[in-house]
């Protein structure tokens, strides 16, 4: 592979990193949200996993500087970030527990390549590669549009977790005041994919597509030849192709079709589906049974099983609890080296996890870099620059929408 | 504010109001302000526990949603009466009325004191009240709509048309034409928005006029959970001797059984080491997660937590927990473990953080909470394996005769789950044929409702055989 080589982020790698790059302004400007003398921002809760692989929770800082301060002094190999409570999380042990409360936190989605463990052939648990990783372009496309038309909200931070999945954060205003019942109604409009190990079919569809199913299959259309049936070639081995064949409630065609791909290897999945199509709607359109419900469950299995393979999975847990911590954008995977950075989603099919910078490429970029008259930042000398620029201007999105709701409130109060 | 003093007299005289209760539908705005018996209070309060209690296990059993009604209603005419002004006029419905709203403001002081009896009271309430809206005609319903003043914006006739697509293929079952919509925003609606059974769009929910009881059930739970709020913070200033005990037991008389985690374990002692032993007397779902634990080497959080906490159940101490865990957990390093797992498995002892002693889980949250997603081992056999993976494993599990597994997978197609569990019991410890004998000591169990208790009545039932045996 010609891309970056992983490499661990050694102590002084990853200080190296904070002092340079790490963008605390816009960090401490995007946790804050306009609000009067960093009120947001204060309590919020970020945790930090140390070097020693100490886990501290309920840290919180004034502003940029005690924070920049306080990471250079731990140099965390992971930053979490939690939700703003109604009052400083530094402060939680002197506080009756009951007026330390969760009050607001950006909705977050966290889908991770383990979760497709069952339905990829290329990798398996941590690793991933070209192949799969498109899954997570998918699961961008079909979330994002969801959120932004079916939900009204504008403000998505998409970012790449540094390893093996991605990471979504609404900062609309509504989403971070969402009550945990609410995210758990989101969540439960968004996830289809539903069962543990012991079930080997996890969707299961009406006749009727709700319009935002619909939506979700004219991309899964879109990709699932592709992904599934090329690059994963699920119907490839028979050890893969039965999983597929267990989706289906009719013994007869799982025998049929069984006993036709046993015999011969030469098959492509392509053509082995096509076939898999055919004999669903031959089944479905055999006489007698045209309008049953027999008929209905076969006519509908075609999509479930491309929903099955093809539709995101996600951590709900992670997004039904306006506790969860997630790992924070701009951190350094301690394996990989990789920067944690913004994915943009309209350009998702272009994102390369592997060439995303790393803490040593970005060491030896700043090597490398010749100075020339006008002075510039660090992180503009190297490949971090369109990441820090997006956060930028992502970040000036959201205080915008803030400042304008306490313009609003203001003149209403006047 | 409620002020308890103001329903409660020692007098026992009980004013008389005219027409104080126009609808049979109440969204207990208004709290009660005459005086009360003792005695009336008390029975006012079970009364009304008898029906929520009723909802909960109908709701608890998976009938349907008309099954449910029937059963509700029954209970309800025997235990809190509530009839329609249309058609009830043999009835005294002013005095319905009067318990019904009395006995709501009693229960919600009993149940505004801890997040948990506050969600199981909101959750039956929401029940009972959807019931009722359902049952009432059209007209008491919208009179008692409009003066609640709950109106919605209707969608209009070209916005309607323009949406046509869309609007009917969220609700399928409609007859688009002659329907209405409301528009709102969805957290209103969350119910229907949980299940896509709503056309959402830019944040606002399109409801049909057939979902409005959606809304109005959702305007009441919204109420009620603020007034419950509110009352939590009043609930220490009452220090009425005469009521107070009720309002503090009142849930525990009644809530059914929680597995209590007591050191008179029924084993002798359970170690790191002999759990293997044990499994047998284990339910199908901790078998479950016994068997892939061994054969994964891990188990995921949830079933950690499932599992975990049965076996606190059945005796094992935070040290053998420990032992036992970093054990069957072969493949991970000693560092790992004590990083990522160790600190979890104290904290359900209640050794970290906020010292919460967590009890193991009953089959309800098992069965309800949590859904088992990708590469989840937790969750109850009978609601989350597919039938075949169940067959499968019934029969490796000891379930020999087709005719038994047809038996159980019938009862399990009903979603009868913990049924299901109790037939699985009886069958792998051949009680079968002694319940038709009626047989002495070993009696039919009640329904398993615990996982804890499966254990308890399989050690006991094997401590009896043996006796039997050794005789």
């Amino acid at each position: 592979m010609d891309s970056k080589e992983d490499e661990a982020a050694t102590p002084e790698l990853l200080s190296f990193f904070y002092s340079r790059f790490f963008p605390y302004k816009t960090y401490v400007n995007w946790l804050n949200y306009e609000t009067e003398s960093n009120g947001a921002f204060k309590n919020r809760e970020l945790s930090f996993t140390l070097p020693s692989d100490a886990y501290l929770r309920y840290n919180s800082y004034n502003g940029e500087e005690d924070l920049k301060a306080e990471i250079m002094k731990m140099c965390p190999t992971k930053i979490d970030i939690g939700a703003i409570y109604t009052a400083k999380p530094k402060d939680k042990k002197t506080m009756r527990l009951s007026a330390f409360k969760p009050v607001e936190k950006e909705l977050i989605f966290d889908i991770d390549m383990t979760d497709y463990d069952e339905i990829r052939t290329c990798c398996s648990g941590a690793s991933i590669c070209y192949k799969c990783w498109k899954f997570m372009t998918v699961a961008i496309k079909i979330i994002d549009v969801a959120l932004r038309e079916d939900f009204g909200f504008k403000h998505l931070l998409w970012v790449y977790s540094g390893r093996r999945g991605v990471h979504c954060w609404v900062c609309d205003e509504n989403a971070r005041k969402l009550s945990n019942e609410r995210r758990a109604a989101i969540v439960s409009y968004l996830a289809v994919i539903k069962g543990g190990t012991q079930v080997s079919k996890k969707v299961q569809l009406n006749r009727t597509l709700h319009p935002f199913l619909r939506r979700s299959l004219e991309i899964i259309e879109k990709y699932f030849e592709d992904i599934v049936l090329k690059d994963q070639d699920v119907l490839g081995s028979e050890e893969n192709w039965s999983k597929v064949l267990n989706c289906i409630q009719d013994d007869e065609i799982i025998k049929k079709l069984s006993n036709k791909w046993n015999g011969s290897n030469s098959k492509s999945s392509v053509q082995k589906w096509d076939e898999l199509v055919n004999e669903l709607e031959h089944a479905a359109s055999a006489s007698g049974r045209k309008y049953s419900k027999k008929a209905e469950q076969l006519q509908i299995c075609k999509l479930e099983i491309m929903f099955q393979y093809t539709y995101p999975r996600l951590d709900e847990a992670v997004s039904k609890n306006i506790n969860h911590l997630l790992k924070s954008p701009f951190c350094v995977h301690p394996k990989t080296g990789r920067v944690c950075v913004p994915i943009q989603p309209d350009d998702c099919e272009n994102f390369d996890p592997f060439e995303v910078p790393t803490v040593s490429s970005l060491y030896q970029e700043l090597n490398l870099y010749v100075e020339g008259e006008r002075k510039v930042h660090d992180y503009e000398k190297t490949s971090l620059k369109p990441y820090i620029k997006y956060f930028d201007n992502f970040v000036k999105g959201t205080s915008k929408e803030a400042r304008e709701k306490n313009r609003s409130q203001a003149s209403m109060e006047f | 504010m409620i002020s308890i003093r103001t329903i409660v007299s020692e007098t026992g005289e009980v004013k008389n109001h005219n027409q104080k209760y126009p609808y049979r539908l109440n969204f207990y705005s208004i709290p009660p302000i005459e005086e009360i018996t003792t005695e009336e209070f008390e029975v006012f309060a079970l009364d009304r526990l008898q029906v929520l209690k009723a909802i909960e296990s109908a709701s608890l059993r998976s009938r349907t949603e008309l099954q449910v009604a029937d059963h509700i209603r029954d209970i309800s005419n025997q235990y809190l009466p509530l009839h329609s002004t249309d058609g009830g006029k043999n009835y005294p419905l002013e005095q319905e009325r009067r318990k019904d709203h009395i006995s709501h403001f009693i229960l919600r002081l009993a149940y505004c004191r801890t997040e948990e009896l506050r969600k199981w009271f909101i959750k039956q309430e929401c029940a009972l009240f959807r019931i009722r809206f359902i049952e009432e005609n059209k007209e008491e319903r919208q009179a008692f709509l409009n003066n609640e003043r709950l109106n919605w914006n209707d969608l209009s006739q070209n916005e309607k048309e323009s949406m046509k697509n869309e609007l009917s293929h969220a609700n399928p079952h409609i007859k688009f034409n002659d329907e209405t919509f409301f528009i709102v925003d969805f957290e209103q609606v969350l119910d229907l928005v949980s299940r896509r059974a709503v056309y959402i769009k830019a944040g606002k929910a399109y409801v049909p006029t057939s979902e409005q009881v959606t809304l109005v059930v959702g305007e009441f739970r919204k109420r009620l959970s603020a007034a419950l709020n509110l009352a939590s913070r009043a609930f220490p200033s009452i220090d009425d001797e005469r009521i107070l005990p009720l309002l503090n037991n009142i849930n525990q008389q009644y809530l059914g059984k929680t597995y209590v985690y007591n050191n008179n374990t029924i084993v002798d002692k359970v170690t790191a080491d002999n759990v293997d032993q044990m499994v047998g007397h284990f339910p199908l779902c901790m078998q479950h997660m016994h068997i892939k634990l061994r054969e994964l080497h891990h188990l995921k959080h949830f079933a950690r937590m499932q599992y975990g906490l049965f076996l606190k159940g059945i005796g094992l101490t935070v040290e053998e927990a420990l032992i036992f865990w970093r054990k069957s957990f072969s493949s991970i390093t000693d560092e790992k473990f004590q990083k990522e797992y160790a600190y979890n498995i104290r904290h359900s002892y209640g050794m970290e953080g906020k010292r919460q002693d967590y009890s193991p889980l009953n089959c309800n949250s098992i069965i309800m909470n949590k859904q088992p997603g990708p590469g989840d081992q937790h969750g109850c056999p009978f609601k989350h394996f597919s039938e075949d993976n169940l067959k499968v494993f019934l029969t490796q599990t000891g379930v020999k005769k087709d005719e038994h597994l047809k038996a159980i997978l019938d009862i399990v197609k009903g979603k009868h789950y913990q049924v299901a569990c109790t037939k699985y019991f009886e069958i792998t410890k051949c009680l079968e044929d002694s319940i038709s004998r009626g047989d002495d000591e070993r009696h039919l169990m009640e329904t398993i409702k615990h996982p804890n208790n499966y254990f308890e009545q399989s050690v006991k039932l094997s401590k009896i055989n043996n006796s039997q045996n050794s005789k």
